[in-house]
Formats: C-alpha cells, structure tokens, sequence
C-alpha cells in the first residue's frame, strides 16, 4: 500500500480555511490513510502565489479529520511578500522554497479519512496555490 | 516520540513594538494557546517571518515566549532580518524554519507568542510561529 497521500488545491481567498481535495488530473484521490499507518513520519509543502495584490502573509496547514489521533494539528510552512508593481516594470518570478518536517511524528488511526487544508494568513496575496504531501509509517 | 503543533500568527505594524500573535488566519479568536495536557517538552519553534517592504529601509525579526506555561522563563529568539532598497514593486517567498529548544513547560497552562521587529520601520511583517512538543 501507498505510503504517501498528495492533495493539492487553490487557496484564493486570505484567511480562509479551504480543503485541499484533488490532485491534478485526479479529481477526487483518496484521503485515507494506509491500512498498516500508525503515523505521519513527514510533512511535504510547496505554496506559491501570484502577489498581484501587496502585503505579507504565512502560509498555514491544518491536518485534521478522524485519522489524526490527537486532533487538528496546525503548521506554519511559509512567509510571502508583495509589493505592487509599477505599471510598465517586470519582476522575475519567484522560486518558493519546500518545507519539510522530516520527523513529524503524528499519530494516525489507519483507514481513517484525513482533512488537509491550507490557509494564506494575513494579507491577501491574489491567487495562490498549495500542495501537501504525507509520508505514513 | 509523537509531537502536537499548534500555531499562532499576525501582523507587526510598528517598529520596535511588542505585538502578541492572536490569531490563525480563519480562526480569529483560538482563544489561549495552552500548553497540551500530554506534553513533556516544547521541542521548538517553527517560524516564518516576512516584511512587506513598503518603506525603504533595514529590520530585524525576533519573537517572544513568555507565559505560565514557561517553567523556566521567557524566551527571545531570532526569526530574521530584511531590507529592501525600492518600494515599487517586489516579491519573495521563504519557508519556515525550525528552531529546537526543548524548553521545560507546564502542562494546561498558557505560553503567550509575541512577534517584534527592531532596526528600522520597513513597513509592516506577517509572523506566524509553530510550538512543537513532545507528547
């Protein structure tokens, strides 16, 4: 059995929980974890968001739903920041780097659904985007 | 050894200003952020603290624990530094970053996040900060 579990999602609004539920061309995977899971060994996020609008904001992950033993568990992955463009002027694109908790060590019950969501937090940004990938022991 | 996250954030409009972090983005009243009833240790701190560079100028980023929930005391701890030489356009992005403590708590009572930026005044900063424990 699978020992990752990856969703994805557009998080367009500030400070605004959103469940992350597809997967690219999968539209609806599985958030269930593994029969033999006893745990979240690591934590995988990569988010990034178009800064149309100016401000700062973190970027937030809730692992929630009946898998996480001890309850919603939430982490602060990332910070982004934006300043409006002056008309007629170019910005390079910006490389986000990944977060990684490699020894996470959250208890999970197997075959039980888990909730991913992300939330940008303070300033809204624009559009932006997420991914989160679990890795179960 | 399984670990709890629990998160607070907010934003640091004024220099050299100690500003509690309240709040968890939808969640605009958590309420106090107490030290769970299985905890043994807080293993450290993920932080990620990010200017909005509106004003030209040069910051420092620090937080502050303090609380019941602290055994041994208040905590000051670096969480970055940024400058900026135009205020018309820009953008970044940088992940958090864990800093291990392992820090003596006081189960069921409260630690109280702060977030303050000294230097200069380069705008205003989102922080957000991430206590890890050991259950």
């Amino acid at each position: 059995m699978s020992k990752t579990l990856t969703v994805e999602g557009d998080v367009n609004a500030a400070n605004t929980k959103t469940n992350l539920t597809t997967q690219g061309s999968v539209a609806a995977p599985s958030r269930v974890t593994p029969a033999d899971a006893k745990r979240i060994t690591s934590v995988i996020v990569a988010a990034a968001a178009d800064q149309l609008a100016e401000g700062a904001a973190n970027i937030l992950i809730r692992l929630g739903g009946n898998a996480i033993r001890r309850g919603e568990q939430t982490i602060i992955c990332a910070g982004l920041a934006a300043n409006t463009v002056v008309s007629g002027s170019d910005l390079p694109p910006v490389y986000n780097p990944l977060f990684m908790v490699m020894d996470a060590d959250i208890e999970v019950d197997p075959s039980e659904v888990i909730d991913i969501s992300a939330e940008v937090v303070g300033d809204d940004l624009g559009d932006a985007t997420a991914v989160v990938t679990l890795i179960f022991d | 050894m399984p670990k709890l996250y629990r998160s607070r954030e907010g934003e640091i409009t004024a220099i050299d200003t100690k500003t509690q972090l309240t709040t968890l983005g939808s969640q605009t009243a958590p309420g106090p952020l107490l030290v769970p009833n299985q905890a043994k240790m807080l293993l450290g701190v993920f932080v990620a603290a990010v200017g909005n560079h509106s004003a030209i100028n040069d910051a420092n980023f620090f937080i502050r624990l303090e609380g019941p929930g602290l055994i041994e005391g208040p905590e000051v701890i670096a969480a970055g530094a940024e400058a900026t030489q135009v205020a018309t356009g820009g953008a970044a992005g940088k992940k958090a970053e864990f800093i291990p403590l392992n820090i003596k708590i006081q189960v069921s009572q409260e630690i109280l996040i702060f977030g303050e930026m000294g230097g200069e005044d380069i705008g205003a900063a989102q922080f957000g900060v991430t206590l890890v424990f050991e259950v």
